[in-house]
């Protein structure tokens, strides 16, 4: 527990420090939405589905973006190589980077929120609040997966093109059931009504969080 | 007899179809020091990364304290190592990286113990952030991350690389105090080294380790510290 809160205070340390990651996301949060509102134009009767899946674009390129940067501190002084030797259990520093992915990641979608109710006209209330629980579990699922395949693209040279390109294939049903699940609370349907698709979500969350810090260990390994 | 400390076993190393180390075999006893030689591109840096369990052999086996180094387990916590990366995040200070290293470990007072390593590598900018060093700085405390957990057994890839009489003086000493206390050192350069004490010498000839003969190339030994 001891290595996981150093691992955890010194991401968050270094990422208040320099803001680097936050800002970065922001930004490309902020031009998602800019360019998926003048693509397609929402009208009343489909705001809520545009403004879920805008969200959820956000959602997926911020998380690539976010689990890069953390990797990529790692590798800069071949710090990656100091943890590998250390004695933290391979699982708990997976653990480590994920929980500092999904707090970059939170704080980004809580901007994002904000700026999709800006440009999709919607209304501030228990419309909101009831994309929580998509959002949670979808960044979750999200962040656990790209931080697993964030640790394998940062030691290839064209990381930046391998990881969407592994990510996105595997995320894909946890994309529609984070829409599907996020367009029901922006219609103001109750969260029953969404249970299906969040129970996927969970499902998803389960199976990349195992899968990650069973395969941490392997990815992080040299030759 | 001591025990070996370290022990590679018809050791190979080929990245694709280059081999670089060939049948290594290597013993060295626990509180030695031993000093591995050979030019640049001899294999020397990937013999210490297999030995820690950062790279894995093509075939044969290295063995730490009796644990094979494809899977050391809770060997790697006696292992204090200095590679040519320094290791140490660039945006935070000298201190909140060894201070970040010491909790990574389980050390308790780990502020402490980070301020005390400082002063032994003669460190002034404590509280500056690693981006700001000189080289020489960083080399400075990459040494004192490596054995400010007081290792078992320290790799130390060229460790006076980078660093002015001063330092290389300082660290000669924290060598000699660590090997005093028991600890085994195997160190890497490019020449011989006297550092005032026994040390075991190989050198790296065509891929294989062979012990160092005086007679096989004049040593060119700079007495350090002491």
């Amino acid at each position: 527990m001891g290595a996981f809160a150093a691992v955890l205070r010194k991401d968050l340390r270094l990422e208040i420090r320099s803001g680097r990651s936050t800002i970065a996301l922001f930004a490309l949060s902020l031009l998602i939405m800019v360019v998926l509102v003048f693509a397609l134009n929402p009208q009343p009767i489909d705001r809520a589905r545009d403004a879920a899946a805008a969200l959820w674009v956000a959602l997926v390129f911020a998380g690539m973006l976010g689990a890069t940067r953390s990797m990529i501190a790692e590798n800069e002084n071949g710090c990656m190589s100091a943890l590998t030797l250390s004695p933290i259990d391979p699982a708990a520093l997976y653990g480590a980077k994920l929980a500092a992915a999904f707090a970059f990641m939170a704080i980004v979608e809580i901007a994002a929120v904000g700026l999709i109710t800006l440009f999709f006209n919607l209304d501030f209330g228990a419309d909101l609040a009831r994309l929580a629980p998509s959002l949670m579990f979808g960044t979750l699922g999200f962040a656990a997966l790209a931080t697993l395949l964030a640790a394998i693209s940062s030691r290839t040279r064209a990381g930046d093109l391998l990881l969407p390109i592994l990510a996105i294939p595997l995320f894909i049903p946890a994309i529609i059931a984070g829409v599907k699940a996020s367009e029901a609370a922006l219609s103001g349907f109750p969260l029953a009504a969404a249970s299906q698709w969040l129970g996927i979500l969970a499902a998803f969350d389960v199976l990349f969080i195992t899968l990650g810090a069973l395969l941490f260990e392997h990815v992080i390994r040299e030759d | 007899m001591a025990r070996p400390a370290v022990e590679t076993r018809a050791l190979v190393k080929t990245f694709g179809v280059v081999p670089v180390l060939r049948d290594i075999n290597l013993q060295i006893s626990e509180g030695r020091c031993a000093l591995l030689t050979g030019g640049n591109g001899s294999g020397k840096s990937t013999l210490l990364r297999i030995i820690a369990g950062l790279s894995q052999p093509t075939s044969g086996d290295a063995i730490v304290f009796g644990a094979s180094s494809r899977n050391l387990g809770v060997v790697r916590r006696r292992i204090g190592m200095l590679t040519h990366q320094s290791w140490l995040y660039p945006n935070l200070t000298a201190r909140e990286n060894l201070t970040f290293y010491a909790e990574l470990y389980g050390m308790p007072h780990g502020d402490g113990l980070a301020e005390k390593w400082i002063a032994a590598v003669g460190l002034a900018a404590a509280n500056d952030r690693v981006r700001e060093f000189s080289r020489g700085m960083e080399q400075r405390l990459s040494i004192a991350r490596a054995m400010m957990m007081a290792p078992d057994l320290l790799l130390l890839d060229e460790p006076f690389a980078a660093l002015d009489p001063d330092a290389v003086a300082m660290v000669a000493d924290l060598i000699r105090s660590a090997i005093a206390r028991g600890c085994t050192a195997l160190l890497t350069a490019h020449s011989q080294l006297d550092l005032g004490i026994e040390i075991d010498r190989y050198q790296i000839v065509n891929g294989r380790v062979v012990p160092f003969r005086d007679e096989t190339r004049a040593p060119q030994r700079s007495r350090i510290g002491a």
